[in-house]
Parts: structure tokens; sequence; C-alpha cells
């Protein structure tokens, strides 16, 4: 071989290496974009899964607040018609001693 | 330079770019990861504060829907605690005016309250006004007042007032007036009969 030869072997080596490299950069710049794309895709994704959660506890929480204070209510009805057949029991006795007390001599 | 000389030397140039050209894609894949993991974990955050921030609200709107249940039901209870205790009022009102008609209960309680207002009112001489029904028999109680009021002089006002018992003591000219009707004395006990009554009827 000669020393023309040599160095255009040479040469090309060296184009071809630059063009290894010169691809290698490209793909990398490739798969930095991609990493874009795939953030915005998969944010979007759990962003979205996260409102679905959060409109289903929303929705939830109407319904078991809305039973809770129907329950509540339903106890507290009970309880208060107790207390008021009570409190008709005892409505002579507690007119009796209301009548003594304006009666009464001080 | 021989061949195999050149080969090799084209080879390690060769062979340079490939570890350089594995290293470039190592980096930008190693890059990528990071990104990667540095936004996923920013996401989770932004995520978990959704729905954290929708269990706050969730459990505001259980809270307030209890806390107005509490309330209606409290109005509720009030009313009709009210409602009671207004029926028992109203037949003390009506009892205390039909034992009036019972001398033996009525008349010392009339006999006292002129006593304690003619004391009030301190005069030497007074006027005391009655309601029909007592001046029709005040010939009894007049005895009665005189005996235990000796040192005041009183007169009995000849016009009825309209209560349902009781007595107003007044000085001669009026002026000063010391009401010690029933009706006066039920307003003046209302808050006691209050008190008593709601605990006579809705205590444990």
């Amino acid at each position: 071989m000669s020393g023309i030869e040599t160095v255009k072997v040479i040469v090309d080596a060296e184009k071809q290496a630059a063009k290894l490299i010169d691809d290698a950069m490209t793909e990398a710049s490739a798969i930095r974009k991609t990493i874009d794309s795939l953030v915005q895709q998969q944010r979007q994704q759990m962003l979205d899964e996260a409102k679905k959660e959060a409109a289903e506890i929303s929705a939830r929480a109407g319904d078991e607040g809305r039973l809770e204070a129907e329950q509540y209510e339903r106890e507290s009805a009970k309880a208060l018609q107790a207390l008021i057949a009570r409190a008709s029991a005892r409505k002579d006795a507690t007119v009796e001693k209301l009548v003594t007390m304006m009666m009464k001599l001080e | 330079m021989i061949m195999s000389e050149t080969s090799k030397f084209t080879e390690d140039i060769l062979n340079s770019a490939r570890q350089k050209t594995d290293s470039i894609v190592r980096e930008a894949e190693a890059e990528t990861q990071r990104a990667s993991e540095e936004a996923k974990n920013s996401i989770t955050r932004e995520a978990e504060a959704i729905v954290r921030n929708a269990r706050a609200d969730a459990d505001a709107v259980k809270r307030r829907q209890i806390s107005e249940a509490r309330h209606r039901t409290k109005l509720r209870e009030q009313q009709e605690k009210a409602k009671v205790m207004q029926e028992v009022l109203d037949q003390v009102r009506k009892r205390t005016s039909q034992l009036v008609t019972d001398e033996t209960k009525y008349l010392p309680l009339l006999t006292h309250l002129i006593e304690n207002g003619v004391r009030e009112l301190g005069d030497k001489t007074v006027m005391i006004h009655l309601n029909k029904t007592d001046l029709e028999r005040n010939k009894s109680l007049e005895q009665k007042v005189d005996r235990n009021l000796g040192h005041v002089k009183i007169e009995w006002a000849k016009e009825p007032i309209d209560a349902v018992g009781g007595a107003v003591i007044s000085s001669l000219d009026g002026k000063i007036r010391i009401v010690n009707t029933l009706d006066q004395r039920f307003e003046a006990l209302e808050p006691k009969l209050l008190i008593e009554g709601r605990t006579s009827l809705f205590a444990e």
C-alpha cells in the first residue's frame, strides 16, 4: 500500500468515526426529545387518574354525609319524641308546682 | 506503513469512536432516566395533592352536612320544648285565675301582696286598688289588713282595676304605684317559672 492509499484509508476511518459519533449524538438527541412527550403523557395519565379519584371521593362524601345526617336526624327525632312524651307526662305535676310558686307567700 | 498496521490504526480509530458513541447514548439514556424519575416524583406529588385536597373537601362537606343536621335538630328540639313550656305557662295562668275563687288559698296571698305593697310604698296613708270581685269581698280583707297594718291609714279605691287578682297600692295622689297584681306577679316570676318548669319537664 502506498503512502497516499494509507492516508486515504485513515481519512476514511476518521470520516466513519465522525459519522458514528454524529449518529450517536442524533440518537441521544432523539432520546432526550422522547422524554418530554413521555413525561407529558405520564403526567396527563396520572393527573387524570387523580382527578377521577377526587371526583369519586367527592361524590362518596356527599352520599355519606347525607346518609349520616339522615341517620342523625332519625335518631334525634326518636330521642326528641321520647323527651316530649316524658315532658307531657310531667306536665300536670309541673303546672301544680308552678302554681304553688305563684301562690307562695314570700 | 504496512497493511496490518494501517488496519490496526483504523480499527483503533473506529473502536474509539464506538466507545464514544456508546458513552453518548448511555449518558443520554441515563439523563432521560433521571429526568423521568424526577418528573414522576413531581407528578406523583401533584396527583397526591389533588386527592388530598379532595379528601379534605369531602371531610368538610360531610362535617357541614352533619353540622346542619345538628342545627336543624337543635332548632326542632327548642321549638318543641318551647311549645310544651308555653302550654304549661298557659295552664299556670289559667289555674291561677281559677284559684282566686278559692278564698282559703287566695285571700292570704292577696293580704300578703297588699301588705308588702304598703310596706314598700312607705306612706302613712295609701290607696288600695282591687279588681271587681275582690272589691265585693273587701270587708273581710279590710279587717285583716287594718289589723296587720294598724299604723297606716288605708283608703280603698272604688274603681275596680283590670287584673285577675292582687292589688295596686298607690300614694294618695296616685303618683307612686306599687303594682302587686297576679298578672304582674306572673310576669315577675316568669323567669323563675321557666327555669323551674324546664327542669321539672325536661330533666333526665
